[in-house]
């Protein structure tokens, strides 16, 4: 089996992810950079900073069921399962990828461009996409055979060069009273 | 290591200490070693509702180690620094603000205002068809430039063709300006929703 053989296998966007990482590195450059102004205090015959010894007092006086401690520590592991869940995953949900290389579509641009071709059709009374990934499911109302509105909106997706399989699936939906 | 890679281990630290830290207290504190009868080590921390957070013994019990204060100051002293490159690298994010153009003869360099590249790309974009809004900019490093652009498609307009007659035209003329073939080129294409009064109108249900 050569590799043309092999449908190419469609990589995903990966969000830089600055904007979360911003704050991260600014607490950590307020934590890290006043514990060591107080270090460097301390070492060099200074009194620590009032706001350290505070801190340390209570650290040494809270008990661990106190509610205090334990909503940080709540707060603390929600926001820990943020951040690695931010690490873990791609991100740039919004964008599908096009054959070019380096184009992008927002997936809302596509749902709108379906929309639009669907409810022009005869007999369509009203019209709605979602569009995934690796598939776009359409929901229609009206008095017409799917079959015909999927060979419709099949040309239209066409349109769009997506890069890698894209499916279409049309439905019909409940019409509105 | 890519931006997107630096980003990435710096979130995941950040966020393993908070979740370790955070569960540590919480198991301690709700008394889940006492209730579901698990014996940890004697150097696990935190095991007791009754114990504070940070006792004054466990704070200072190292102290008086030689390896203590050097670790500490190198542990901070890193914390700070790689947080200061980091911000640093983030200012010198916006691009070159001008690109050496390849004409010009012995003597003459021609250099062009990254902004005027980017204005013309916006000129040339906006005048294809089904183009509504476009936003170009000229980033990255001098030796590795990247050219971004958002485009926005009227309602109904044909992807496929505005991809092709971009890649034809405005970023065709600045490749053939910057003299790069290859310049690599993030294009993000929207198209705009048709508002609900111009949409053909439904037909009449007949009963």
């Amino acid at each position: 089996m050569t590799d043309d053989q092999i449908p190419p296998r469609v990589r995903r966007l990966r969000s830089n992810r600055t904007g979360w990482t911003g704050p991260v590195v600014v607490a950590a450059l307020v934590l890290g950079g006043g514990l060591l102004y107080d270090a460097v205090a301390v070492r060099t015959g200074h009194r620590a900073r009032p706001w350290r010894a505070e801190t340390a007092d209570r650290l040494a006086t809270l008990h661990l069921d106190d509610p205090v401690v334990l909503i940080s520590a709540g707060a603390a592991v929600l926001l820990g399962v943020l951040l690695l869940v931010l690490a873990l995953t791609p991100g740039l949900r919004r964008w599908l990828l096009l054959r070019q290389p380096g184009a992008v579509i927002d997936r809302a641009g596509v749902a709108a461009l379906v929309t639009r071709r669907a409810e022009q059709l005869d007999g369509v009374h009203s019209a709605g996409a979602k569009v995934r990934r690796g598939r776009t499911t359409v929901t229609f109302v009206g008095r017409v055979d799917p079959a015909d509105v999927q060979r419709e909106l099949r040309t239209e997706l066409a349109r769009v060069p997506l890069a890698g399989e894209h499916r279409l699936d049309v439905r019909t939906g409940k019409g509105r009273r | 290591m890519s931006r997107s890679t630096v980003n990435r281990v710096v979130l995941g630290l950040a966020g393993a200490l908070l979740l370790v830290g955070g569960v540590l207290v919480l198991a301690g504190g709700l008394d889940l070693y006492g209730r579901l009868g698990v014996r940890m080590p004697t150097w696990w921390p935190l095991t007791s509702p009754d114990q504070p957070v940070l006792s004054d013994a466990s704070r200072t019990r190292w102290s008086g180690e030689a390896w203590w204060w050097p670790v500490v100051f190198a542990v901070l002293g890193l914390t700070v620094a790689l947080a200061l490159w980091w911000l640093f690298a983030q200012v010198r994010r916006s691009g070159p603000s001008s690109v050496t153009l390849p004409v010009g003869g012995a003597g003459v360099t021609v250099r062009l205002r990254s902004r005027a590249l980017a204005d013309a790309v916006e000129t040339e974009t906006v005048a294809l068809p089904d183009v509504t809004r476009v936003q170009a900019r000229l980033t990255g490093r001098p030796k590795q430039l990247l050219l971004r652009a958002a485009v926005r498609l009227a309602p109904g307009g044909d992807p496929a063709g505005a991809v092709d007659d971009f890649l034809t035209g405005p970023l065709a003329h600045a490749r053939t300006t910057l003299g790069q073939d290859d310049l690599p080129t993030d294009l993000r294409l929207r198209v705009t929703r048709a508002p609900a009064a111009s949409r053909a109108p439904a037909p009449r249900r007949v009963l």
